[in-house]
């Protein structure tokens, strides 16, 4: 009786146990096996034959106070797949679609993919408003099928586009950043696609490592940028106003805090509106800041000059004999007005850009020593965090002539990319040291950490005493010549100068009446906040950037000291207390 | 060597019974609290996913709006470029905006 009694006990024992590891395995299936499956069902409370949603960390502007306003996100909505085996009634269908629909959904396509019976998932429309979408799948129309699907979005349209990039399919079947910020932080922004639905209980069957270190959440997170959105509307508005004033084939600006690097603003027009790409330009999908090369022109003399004076070629007092116009290497040089000067100071090599000041000045430092500098300056990538970056163009400068070296002194004959460029004449405005330009501050992970990146590669190029000698001179162009002194800003030092390069005309020769304008400047004079590079490229009707680039960048300065309450760092005449000046 | 038996209150199979009750209520109250904690992660998630979508269309308005005075002429709307630009020693009380 004992022994039957057991025999039952354990009978009834196996049949829990059976029943356990069965309830067991299911769960193994439906949590592990089948969980994106089961995951995509809870998520969209929708039948689907699609793949899972489009999951990605956020991109940020950073304003001035801090405050994280999103560059790129998702958006959330429907889209719209037919059965055309199920679809009964493609006339209603159509109707009821096309009335939610914001995207453009034609007759005839729809009624092509609905003649396909060999088919069961055809996607019509997509990114319906949660409203449209929730109106179409409360009509249950057989055939129709309703389903959630995210996007990337970004909400500035078309504000720091080419900086902050693009997402697309490119040869794989994965969205993945193809250009920008998108590119560069692909790991970082892209997700790994299962993480939201696993849990413990899976985590625990699957990987116990995984469970106690989650390698994700010390991977995957958002990205926070340096760019300023107010800032960088103004820049946008203020390149684009230029652009279409002058036709110009393109035009850009940077503006970036010299001493960290951080870039605030960063533009180029003409550009695109990442929330539309059906009809962009690929051409315009690229940085041109970062990737192209272009002759500067004069804003290359500062440099120039910081060198020799770095070298002790020369003083803020020496002086030379300005001939107007000299003969090297069978080619001449001349003053941009062809007149001389006679005998002058250095400074005015800066005051009144003369290339023929700048040549006897690489003449003085010589070949090794000019290549030395300039190298340093150009010679490597500033490794700023956008793909694709140029290489600057220097060749001139490994070669005997010194006619290379000449032209190349006031920035002909040699290319650099313009964040070559103001990162080169950020060292001016930096005591003589290089700082790495950057676009991403820091990194916010899925754990909640905020991880900092490291941008505190300096590169000395030349001695302060140098850059603040080259200073002194682009603030004296500010104040005295600079829109004939009416310019100057009596509680506000500006250091600045401008660049008229001739375009090359691709037959190893230049055009002799079209032009590329640079501009760069910095403030306050002493210790700057800000450094400012434009350039057009191009531009009609006008042949110096004094004219066209520095109601620009004069806007740009105003708005800056208004914007970040930047206080006065010189003084008023003593006599009245006031100053003024006309805008 | 002696033999050494020891002698317990209760039967060692009922002991096993009261185990393997006790782990199935166990087993059973995990996979409650584990679906449970699925099922709000995901809903928590959405949620969140949602007020994302929705904050984005707010700092796209903030970001339009930004657009537009910046864009704003207001020669057109009648306002006067100013003719000359007084600079003071001391600090303007309009100037704090």
């Amino acid at each position: 009786m004992r022994a039957q009694f057991r025999f039952r006990i354990r009978l009834i024992l196996s049949f829990v146990i059976f029943i356990a590891l069965c309830i067991l395995l299911r769960l193994y299936f439906v949590q592990i096996v089948h969980g994106d499956i089961y995951a995509q069902k809870a998520n969209r409370q929708f039948s689907s034959g699609g793949s899972g949603l489009f999951d990605r960390g956020a991109i940020y502007f950073t304003r001035k106070d801090g405050t994280l306003i999103s560059a790129a996100t998702l958006a959330t909505g429907f889209l719209v797949a037919i059965n055309p085996q199920t679809l009964t009634n493609p006339e209603t269908a159509y109707t009821a679609i096309t009335a939610v629909a914001s995207s453009t959904l034609t007759r005839d396509a729809f009624f092509a993919a609905a003649a396909k019976k060999n088919q069961v998932y055809i996607e019509v429309a997509h990114r319906l408003s949660e409203a449209g979408g929730r109106t179409l799948s409360t009509q249950n129309i057989p055939g129709v099928q309703v389903l959630r699907e995210s996007w990337r979005y970004y909400p500035g349209g078309s504000l720091a586009a080419q900086s902050i990039g693009i997402v697309s399919y490119g040869s794989g079947d994965t969205l993945v950043g193809q250009t920008g910020i998108e590119a560069t932080y692909d790991g970082i922004l892209s997700r790994s696609g299962d993480a939201l639905y696993k849990n413990f209980f899976a985590e625990l069957f699957s990987n116990v490592g995984d469970l106690l270190v989650n390698t994700t959440d010390v991977r995957e997170g958002d990205i926070i940028t340096t760019i300023e959105p107010e800032v960088q509307t103004r820049l946008e508005d203020g390149i684009e106003k230029l652009n279409r004033k002058y036709g110009s084939k393109e035009s850009a600006g940077i503006i970036m805090d010299p001493a960290t690097g951080a870039i605030i603003a960063i533009t180029s027009y003409p550009s695109y509106n990442g929330n539309d790409l059906s009809a962009v330009n690929p051409l315009l999908l690229g940085n041109p800041l970062v990737e192209q090369v272009h002759e500067f022109g004069s804003i290359m003399k500062p440099l120039t000059l910081a060198s020799g004076l770095d070298a002790g070629v020369i003083t803020p007092q020496t002086t030379y004999n300005d001939t107007g116009c000299i003969t090297v290497n069978t080619r001449e040089i001349c003053n941009w007005d062809l007149k001389a000067r006679g005998v002058i100071r250095v400074e005015e090599i800066i005051l009144q850009s003369l290339n023929v000041g700048a040549s006897w000045v690489a003449t003085e430092l010589g070949q090794d020593a000019f290549r030395e500098y300039f190298t340093s300056f150009f010679g490597t990538k500033t490794d700023v965090d956008q793909p694709s970056e140029g290489h600057a163009l220097l060749s001139n400068l490994t070669k005997p002539q010194q006619i290379g070296y000449d032209t190349a002194s006031y920035g002909q004959g040699i290319a650099e990319t313009p964040v070559q460029i103001i990162r080169a004449l950020g060292a001016i405005a930096n005591g003589g040291v290089m700082v790495q330009p950057h676009l991403v501050s820091a990194v916010r992970l899925n754990s909640g950490i905020e991880r900092e990146l490291d941008w505190s590669k300096k590169t000395p190029v030349f001695g302060a005493t140098a850059a603040r000698e080259v200073t002194v001179m682009m603030t004296e162009l500010v104040d005295e010549k600079l829109e004939n002194g009416k310019a100057i800003i009596p509680t506000m030092s500006v250091a600045a100068k401008t660049g008229t390069a001739q375009l090359t005309d691709g037959r190893g020769g230049y055009y002799t009446d079209r032009y590329f304008h640079s501009f760069v400047g910095f403030f306050p004079s002493y210790s700057p906040r800000f450094i400012i590079l434009l350039y057009t490229n191009d531009p009609k009707g006008v042949q110096y950037a004094s004219e066209t680039l520095d109601a620009t960048f004069l806007d740009l300065v105003h708005f800056l000291i208004e914007y970040y309450e930047v206080p006065p760092d010189r003084g008023l005449p003593a006599q009245t207390g006031t100053a003024t000046s006309t805008p | 060597m002696s033999k050494f038996r020891v002698h317990l209150p209760f039967s060692i199979l009922s002991l096993s019974y009261a185990t393997v009750g006790t782990l199935l209520v166990v087993y059973i109250g995990l996979i409650a609290v584990v679906m449970s904690y699925a099922t709000l992660t995901i809903e928590f998630s959405q949620s969140v996913k949602r007020d994302e979508a929705v904050i984005a269309v707010l700092e796209s308005e903030y970001l339009a709006s930004v657009a537009r005075i910046t864009n704003t002429d207001y020669r057109a709307a009648g306002y006067a470029k100013p003719l000359t630009k007084t600079f003071v020693r001391a600090r303007s009380v309009t100037a704090s905006r």
